[in-house]
């Protein structure tokens, strides 16, 4: 009896370790171009400071962006995108929680490329909405890099883009997001 | 009794799995990682200028900044009458400054600057930006900025062949700004003002002293009100030149402005209590009474250019 107490507390103890089997990044990279001719580049900006944290037995992913470490070529249109559109110190950061589908932790320990996707929900400017996305996994040695193209709309997200400049950005953003976690 | 304990065990083992599922974005936010080092306030004010006087404001690294400024004559000039009404309250007074600037920015707390206004006044300066108003790892309550101009009169004074060294005056400002929140700004601006050489008379001196006060109030996201008002603390009153003729100053500089963010400019419309296009001349030789009608129109329209990429891109 005492025996299969100890036992089955150990087997809760490595349940637990099997789960916390996290791994996390702080350098995480963003990209965004919103002009509708993507060769003009006059808003594009990008970020590298986005964390992210991956649970490699559920597939489970986070991620969040603080809105600041977006830096952009003309600091005044960064002053613009904080103050006026973004709102970045009522609404700090955006973040994806989520689910990684058709991945396994198997993934991790062999080097290759594996198209999966993701599910989940996008919080940005206050907003919540569905995200679903194709990702792109690629492993090589100790490093697992995710890489994610997707689509937001600035409008859905409650964004207010004035006429003036509407014109000249696309309908929906397209982001690129490059996710590398070191593994261990 | 064995079995109740194992599929307890079992159960709990289940638990503690499902109830570590929700909080992978709790963990992240949490963690100290995910929040910016230094929470930096930006957008003090609208524009590199509150009114007259230029804010903690920077142009940003590798951005070139244009600006082009006019004041117009008085509105309303004791005397003239209906004249005034004629010349569009000041606007076609035949007597407007023109200011035109061009500042670059080498590095994010530096700025040099060079600037031409009527009658050859050429200026040029640079603006350092000393601490920055933080919240996060460090506690900043404030933005401090050096601010040292030096103004060379290239005009034909009362004798060409002058030293062109007795030509040159300078400026030194600290402009000690504040967000309070989003709305509202205030900055504190003492300034230093020094003439290489003044006339030769009574109580005329070579320092003159000032001190200031602007702020900014925004209405929307791309509106603000804004105002000015700078003190001058010596060398006004009973200056008599090698003629002896008495010259005053008014000491006081009174400014009201609106700023208006189209995009891609800002524009700042205001009134102010003197017409002369330079910080030292507003500061320190202002002729212009406290008097309603002694108000000039004025504006600063200005435009920054990225000229340097610094975002790493594809």
């Amino acid at each position: 009896m005492k025996k299969i107490i100890l036992l089955a507390f150990t087997f809760i103890f490595m349940m637990n370790l099997l789960n916390a089997q996290t791994y996390k990044t702080r350098d995480g990279y963003v990209y965004f171009n919103p002009n509708k001719d993507l060769t003009h580049k006059d808003y594009e900006a990008a970020s590298k400071e986005g964390t992210g944290i991956l649970k490699a037995e559920t597939g489970e992913v986070a991620f969040l962006v603080p809105m600041k470490t977006f830096h952009f070529n003309n600091a005044l249109l960064e002053e613009h995108f904080n103050e006026n559109y973004l709102e970045s110190n009522k609404f700090p950061d955006a973040r994806f929680s989520g689910k990684l589908i058709g991945f396994s932790k198997d993934q991790l320990t062999k080097d290759g490329v594996y198209n999966i996707s993701s599910e989940g929900k996008v919080t940005m400017h206050g907003v919540t909405k569905d995200f679903k996305a194709p990702v792109k996994l690629e492993v090589k040695g100790k490093v697992a890099t995710f890489y994610c193209n997707f689509k937001i709309s600035a409008e859905d997200h409650g964004i207010n883009i004035p006429g003036l400049v509407k014109p000249k950005l696309a309908d929906l953003t397209p982001i690129d997001a490059t996710i590398k976690f070191q593994l261990n | 009794m064995k079995k109740i304990v194992l599929y307890l065990i079992v159960a709990c083992c289940f638990l503690v799995k499902a109830s570590a599922q929700d909080d992978l974005l709790k963990d992240l936010v949490k963690d100290d990682s995910a929040k910016v080092k230094h929470d930096f306030a930006t957008a003090t004010f609208k524009s590199t200028r509150i009114i007259n006087m230029q804010s903690v404001e920077m142009t940003g690294a590798g951005n070139l900044q244009f600006m082009i400024s006019h004041r117009f004559g008085q509105i309303w000039k004791e005397g003239k009458g209906w004249t005034n009404v004629a010349q569009l309250f000041g606007l076609n007074a035949g007597a407007a400054n023109t200011y035109m600037s061009f500042e670059y920015a080498p590095k994010s707390w530096l700025n040099l600057g060079f600037a031409a206004t009527g009658n050859a006044q050429l200026e040029s300066w640079a603006k350092f930006r000393l601490i920055r108003q933080q919240s996060g790892a460090k506690n900043v309550p404030v933005t401090v900025s050096l601010f040292s101009s030096v103004h060379f009169d290239g005009s034909d004074g009362p004798s060409p062949d002058d030293f062109a060294w007795n030509r040159f005056s300078y400026l030194n400002q600290l402009l000690i700004g504040r967000k309070f929140n989003d709305k509202f700004s205030l900055q504190l601006i003492p300034s230093w003002i020094h003439y290489n050489m003044v006339p030769y008379g009574i109580n005329n001196t070579n320092n003159v002293f000032s001190i200031g006060i602007g702020g900014r109030y925004k209405l929307t996201h791309k509106t603000a009100i804004s105002f000015e008002y700078a003190r001058q603390l010596n060398g006004y009153k009973d200056l008599l030149d090698e003629s002896a003729s008495a010259v005053n100053y008014v000491p006081d500089l009174v400014s009201i402005g609106y700023d208006w963010d189209t995009g891609g400019h800002i524009f700042q419309f205001f009134f102010t209590s003197s017409n002369a296009a330079t910080n030292i001349a507003q500061l320190a030789q202002n002729t212009n009474d406290l008097r309603l009608g002694n108000f000039s129109l004025g504006f600063n329209l200005n435009r920054s250019y990225g000229i340097k990429k610094v975002v790493n891109t594809p």
